[in-house]
């Protein structure tokens, strides 16, 4: 038994590290969410579809290099906070490639050299529940329907939407594309309702869909959870550096109990984000009947446990921790967004259940 | 990384769970409800079991061969401390003596310490318990006044301890006492006192359950022989300190195993109520799922880091802080998920036949208290995880 990373993903990890170091440390990622209009950097979302990147979520013979690998460059993200579409690419490259579909692989081909980006528009509610039922659909070679959240959705040049009658994709503008900037309390995000009514083309019948978005549904919540497990990371560390740094009543105030004590559930919950994550990771490679569970499982822990750790980061710097200019918001709003998203806490709770049978 | 087990681990794991399937008669949650039992009796019970286990070669299973062991890896030693909790087996009475005393005699102990007491803590026939804490001396172990004068070939112990744990029923105690006032550490002594002498006088603790599995011990003048001191004089602290961590990672799979079982009890409870379907039911249930999937993950990764050489490290701060605080919200969700049914101890008519939920509620106050209470735990991870200033 090892929980340490094998050579190669561990090298991967520590090659994105001094990647992100050297391209996107927070400061400079701080500055793309606040100024771009794009809300990222696209010269180094073309860096990274070079490195290969953007393929890291296709099945190993094709390419990806399975989720620990995954994991552990989502991880590195979260740890910058990382802005822009990759997740949401990375994962919708994969759902082309299982479409089988011709002009969904070249598609995919294009996605993967960052000739172009594409994510999934699936949401159509903005409340919690299920949807029950589709609105949007597909007709004679037509798409029709209205999308919300759709992330970076003014700015991808194509989605794959969900439709009653399964995966379609659609090109922007030729879809008759809308988008409506849908600002949220993380200002890094760049979402759109997006109204879509034009040509289309449909890549996955509904039975396929349905399989696909299984797929979907693990790799961007165990995506989601890496990156969370990386903003509990840094967020320990600017906190601990912070209570060393910060003297009042003649001490640091890292000595005192009340503070060190809460440093230390804030350590458990980052730490046990860290188990959750890779054993899941771990499951989706080698364990797959496990992979259901423990994938929902580790999403359902690093939702709230980021964000109470990116609180207590707001807390524990007192009133900087409230201003724009220090970093804790910038992990607390995206631990939010995660949170939410990606299979919400509640939705991997009901997951957990139903992978029991319950 | 490679969480798997190997084929001789998962071989071992088939083999010991048919070893238990043939040789527990019955679960002890069953065994807790037979009125022909009383605490004495149950003892007894604990005693058999434990003799049953040794005979087959599962106690003390990482010693070497010459004192029954068969040099197990901990991999090995944590499989069967997670099986004994799924096959609900009895609690052996001298898992004290086995788990720190044992491994104090194999490291510092002497040829004749180890070859007098290590046969019968293992057959049971000698119960041990340990005399470490003291009314003034909880947490802060090292303050301890319990002292000891030489006296000839003896020494002559006088004082206190308390949470002697199977004090009741032992036969023999092992004693952290002061040999010199001055020294706070080097000055603790590590000695094996026998309990039945005019010195010694245990008395039953009432714990908040109602049971006395607790007691007090007095010691007045009590005798100790000089051979029966472990390691040197002095040496006491440093052994007891280093013992505390030889049997790390082996209970790492037992906690989540344990409230697995209770997992599934939970669950048959609310299927029998018909309120499995509710949603806030179903979220507070997933929510426990969860916490004891992330205890398994976590303790996975221990057994990972143990088995690929590395040292043990303040890791077992953060295992303890979970299973315990886990320990109180799994009984405090039961109750308000089983209604007050869950309250009625095994006795009362109508008390649900598969869980003591309302001990359990009980006992999980102590978890938290016991072995380092949990805000001792947040110090140690604060200074020697973190690296926190101390004032």
């Amino acid at each position: 038994m090892q929980f340490e990373l094998d050579e190669d993903r561990s090298l991967l990890k520590q090659q994105t590290r001094e990647l992100l170091e050297r391209e996107s440390p927070l400061e400079a990622a701080r500055a793309v969410m606040e100024d771009a209009a794009e809300g990222y950097d696209k010269g180094l979302h073309a860096s990274l579809a070079e490195l290969g990147y953007l393929g890291l979520g296709l099945p190993e013979a094709e390419g990806g290099m399975g989720a620990l690998a995954l994991a552990a460059v989502l991880h590195e993200m979260g740890r910058v906070a990382f802005p822009g579409p990759y997740p949401d690419v990375l994962v919708a490259a994969r759902a082309l490639h299982d479409c089988g579909d011709e002009s969904a692989q070249a598609f995919r081909d294009r996605v993967i050299a960052g000739e172009a980006t594409c994510v999934l528009a699936r949401r159509e509610r903005l409340d919690d529940e299920p949807c029950e039922e589709l609105e949007t659909h597909f007709h004679d070679g037509r798409i029709e329907g209205t999308k919300q959240l759709v992330p970076f959705g003014a700015h991808v040049d194509a989605v794959l939407a969900e439709a009653r009658e399964g995966l379609v994709l659609c090109e922007r503008p030729a879809a008759g594309w809308e988008a409506a900037a849908q600002p949220t309390q993380d200002h890094a995000q760049r979402f759109a309702e997006l109204r879509l009514s034009g040509p289309a083309r449909p890549v996955a019948g509904a039975e396929r869909a349905s399989a696909i978005l299984e797929t979907v549904d693990l790799i961007s919540a165990l995506a989601a959870a890496a990156q969370l497990l990386g903003l509990c990371e840094r967020a320990l560390e600017t906190t601990v550096a912070h209570t060393n740094e910060r003297e009042a009543f003649g001490a640091p105030i890292g000595s005192f109990q009340a503070l060190q004590h809460r440093c230390a559930d804030m350590l458990l919950q980052t730490e046990s984000t860290r188990s959750a994550v890779y054993r899941a990771a771990w499951a989706v490679d080698h364990e797959p009947e496990l992979a259901p569970e423990l994938v929902a499982v580790a999403k359902a822990w690093a939702g709230p446990a980021a964000r109470s750790v990116c609180g207590e980061a707001i807390q524990l710097h007192g009133g900087v921790g409230f201003t724009w200019e220090y970093d804790p918001h910038v992990f607390f709003k995206r631990a939010n967004t995660l949170d939410q998203l990606h299979g919400s806490t509640r939705s991997q709770l009901e997951r957990v259940l139903r992978a029991r049978g319950l | 990384m490679d969480l798997s087990f190997t084929p001789e681990q998962q071989a071992f794991r088939v083999e010991l769970e048919a070893w238990l399937a043939g040789n527990l008669a019955r679960p002890w949650n069953e065994e807790i409800r037979d009125p022909a039992h009383d605490s004495d009796s149950l003892v007894e019970v604990r005693r058999a079991w434990q003799r049953k286990l040794h005979e087959a070669g599962y106690l003390g299973m990482g010693w070497p061969a010459e004192w029954g062991g068969r040099g197990a890896s901990v991999v090995e030693q944590a499989i069967l401390e997670e099986a004994l909790w799924r096959a609900d087996a009895p609690q052996i009475p001298n898992f004290l003596g086995i788990d720190l005393l044992g491994p104090a005699l194999i490291h510092h102990g002497s040829e004749a310490q180890r070859r007098r007491f290590i046969p019968k803590m293992l057959s049971a026939d000698e119960i041990w318990c340990q005399g470490f804490s003291e009314p003034g001396a909880g947490s802060d172990l090292a303050s301890l006044r319990t002292r000891a004068e030489p006296d000839g070939e003896h020494f002559r112990i006088t004082g206190q301890k308390v949470w002697t744990t199977f004090g009741p029923w032992a036969d023999w105690i092992f004693v952290l006492a002061r040999t010199d006032a001055e020294d706070r550490y080097g000055g603790i002594t590590f000695f094996l006192v026998p309990i039945d002498q005019p010195g010694v006088e245990v008395r039953p603790i009432l714990q908040i359950t109602g049971e006395s599995e607790f007691g007090e011990t007095f010691f007045d003048g009590a005798l100790a022989r000089r051979e029966h001191v472990v390691g040197k004089v002095g040496e006491g602290w440093r052994i007891a300190m280093t013992v505390l961590g030889y049997e790390r990672g082996v209970q790492t799979m037992a906690y989540p195993a344990r409230f697995e079982r209770y997992l599934a009890d939970l669950v048959r409870g609310l299927r029998e109520n018909g309120t499995l379907g509710r949603s806030d039911v179903r979220a507070r249930l997933a929510r426990l799922i969860v916490e004891n999937q992330v205890m398994r993950s976590n303790g996975l990764r221990t057994l990972a880091n143990l088995a690929s050489g590395e040292a043990p490290g303040p890791e077992s701060s953060i295992e303890k802080i979970f299973w315990s605080e886990y320990a109180k919200r799994q009984s405090e969700t039961a109750l308000d998920l089983l209604g007050p049914q869950a309250q009625l101890t095994i006795d009362a008519r109508h008390a649900r036949p598969d869980m003591d939920w309302a001990r359990e509620f009980l006992w999980a106050r102590a978890g938290t208290i016991y072995s380092g209470s949990s805000e001792i735990q947040r110090n140690i991870i604060a200074k020697r995880v973190l690296r926190m200033p101390t004032r």
